[in-house]
């Protein structure tokens, strides 16, 4: 119990000091990691890595070399180019539904939040119901009457995702039209769309910015589990989540197929994890309490 | 109105666009749903049998109003490829998949709690510094890949445990045990680093508030002041989390019990998504979906009853 006394005692300044550092710390190599990763992935195909998709039966299953770090796979395809590669995918696919709720869930929060009444109830209660599946449900149902693809998967996930950026925007609008310098620009006759643009949105930037970054680390989880499910990318597109499941059946004699594409996609997520919690308590120590 | 009324009420047209968005969904996948369904076994009889059972012919609106009539009755129509009714399938693999959850979630509460505790008590101190480390690689965890690797290392390697299969619990409890080990806990580790962070987030909210001070300053010993001051207060945001996550791991269970070969809901699902059985996904998605809206508002409901403040906005 010493140590709630401790903790009671030496919060001040060195303890808050010394967290925001580590946290600024965080959102740094959480940057650096998710910029690695999209570096390589975009500069893919002109790294020396070999053919991602190139078959070689006589290479089949062959362990991790110096030239081969990551092995070959069950038709003699290099796991580190195919990984590489997949990260194409996962971040394209993570990138792509992300933007599309911002932009979709963006405008919805903030129609609901700045109209209230009526608009708001017609937009936010059918967003519920989206909300009321869980995330991986809702997208498995949506695959399975769409088809599969990495088009569809971003599509997918976006669905997902819009109601989560609408209720956070639409919390901000409401948070910041009551504040006095928004009654001052009305004051001063500023139209609704200045109002809202200059005065409203911006302070909706920095709670979206944080829930972007997260919701970038469950799309890579859920791409990946779509695909590893068979109901996400289609083969022989390399992708993660694809990979595992074929690697799947050579655990055994072939761990490295089901070891390397995992540590990939864990790499990633971690990447967007430190970089939403670092953004978080950097760009608003305020908030960065519990549930945010 | 009391909170739980308000809340309980709430839940009811929720279901109710759950419902309606679950079969609107199922409306649009492409092509005639009988020739789809029956796939290619689809016979001209098969198609004209099974559009007469599905009412198909009817308008959209009229079986929408059959398929909800049903469904609150507990009838989910038959299952044309296994010839059997559904809502009996789902009984049947439905203890599975709560077994699962609820033995996840017992391990994510003992592992996730205690570790926020540890970290939230000592801010900045090495145990905390550890707390966050494993907090942030548990969360970055794909499950189906964690569930692999237990499989790979656990059983296929050491041997412990089976890696696939499932014992029914009234068949042989610690079988039961056993084959439900590895899922449980692949399930469990993430949501154990959630809950981690949530605990630690809401510990540090509360140690430095005043009323804490003043306990300590009437002299009160540090242990009272934990478990009658700080735990009351930081439970509430604990509870909801933990309730939120138990939603999550009935999707997560779709996953894992695929992985591990369990019969439970979640697995009966995904096989009706890849056979394209849309009867059958139409009803699952609505159960798993309905079990993830009740366990959130008895999370809320519990919310209430443990603050107060909650049940008067």
């Amino acid at each position: 119990m010493a140590l709630l006394a401790r903790s009671a005692t030496s919060f001040g300044a060195r303890g808050v000091t010394l967290t925001r550092m580590t946290r600024g710390r965080m959102a740094l190599v959480g940057l650096a990691v998710v910029l690695a990763l999209a570096v390589a992935a975009l500069a893919a195909p002109s790294l020396p890595l070999g053919s991602p998709t190139a078959i070689g039966k006589d290479l089949a299953l062959r362990a991790p070399t110096a030239a081969e770090p990551f092995g070959m796979d069950d038709l003699g395809r290099s796991v580190l180019s195919r990984v590489v590669h997949a990260y194409r995918i996962s971040l394209a696919v993570a990138v792509g539904s992300v933007l599309l709720a911002l932009v979709i869930g963006g405008c919805l929060g903030l129609v609901a939040g700045y109209a209230e009444g009526l608009p708001d109830q017609l937009i936010m209660r059918p967003l519920d119901v989206l909300m009321a599946f869980p995330a991986i449900l809702l997208a498995i149902a949506l695959m399975s009457v769409f088809g599969t693809g990495a088009l569809l998967v971003s599509v997918a996930l976006a669905v997902v995702y819009t109601p989560v950026v609408a209720r956070v925007v639409r919390a901000s609008v409401l948070a910041t039209k009551i504040e006095v310098y928004v009654d001052g620009a009305r004051a001063l006759g500023a139209t609704v769309p200045r109002v809202v643009l200059t005065h409203i949105l911006p302070n909706a930037a920095t709670p979206v910015l944080v829930q972007a970054s997260v919701l970038m680390a469950i799309a890579i989880l859920i791409e990946a589990a779509l695909s590893f499910l068979g109901v996400g990318v289609r083969p022989p597109t390399p992708s993660l989540g694809l990979m595992l499941a074929d690697g799947r059946g050579f655990m055994l004699q072939a761990p490295w197929m089901v070891v390397f594409p995992g540590v990939a996609i864990m790499l990633a997520v971690l990447g967007f994890n430190m970089l939403a919690d670092g953004l978080r308590d950097w760009l608003d120590p305020q908030r960065a309490r519990p549930g945010a | 109105m009391t909170y739980a009324a308000r809340r309980l009420l709430l839940a009811v047209p929720l279901l109710f666009g759950m419902s309606l968005l679950i079969f609107g969904l199922m409306r649009l996948v492409p092509g005639d749903p009988a020739v789809v369904v029956l796939g290619f076994k689809a016979t001209p009889e098969g198609v004209k049998a099974l559009r007469e059972a599905f009412h198909l012919d009817e308008p959209v609106v009229a079986q929408y109003l059959r398929w909800l009539a049903g469904v609150v009755r507990g009838d989910f129509g038959l299952d044309f490829r296994q010839n059997e009714p559904i809502g009996r399938m789902i009984l049947d693999r439905l203890p599975v998949t709560i077994e699962l959850t609820l033995l996840a979630s017992l391990t994510a509460a003992v592992v996730g709690v205690p570790l926020g505790l540890l970290g939230g008590g000592r801010r900045g101190g090495a145990a905390d510094r550890a707390a966050l480390a494993v907090g942030l690689v548990g969360v970055s965890i794909p499950d189906f890949w964690l569930g692999i690797m237990l499989i790979l290392s656990l059983s296929l390697w050491a041997g412990l445990f089976p890696s696939a299969g499932f014992v029914p619990l009234g068949e042989a409890p610690l079988e039961n045990l056993l084959s439900l080990a590895l899922p449980a806990l692949t399930l469990a580790v993430s949501r154990a680093a959630v809950l981690g962070r949530l605990t630690r987030a809401a510990v540090l909210d509360v140690v430095h508030r005043p009323f804490v001070q003043y306990a300590r300053a009437k002299g009160l010993g540090e242990g009272a002041i934990l478990f009658r001051h700080v735990l009351p207060n930081a439970a509430i945001p604990v509870v909801t989390v933990l309730g939120l996550q138990i939603g999550y791991m009935l999707g997560g269970a779709i996953v894992v019990e695929m992985i591990f070969t369990l019969p439970g809901v979640g697995r009966m699902t995904l096989d009706a998504v890849l056979e394209r059985n849309y009867p059958v996904v139409q009803s699952t998605v609505l159960v798993i979906g309905a079990m993830f809206m009740f366990v959130n508002l008895i999370t809320d409901l519990l919310y209430g009853a443990i603050d107060p403040r909650v049940r008067r906005q």
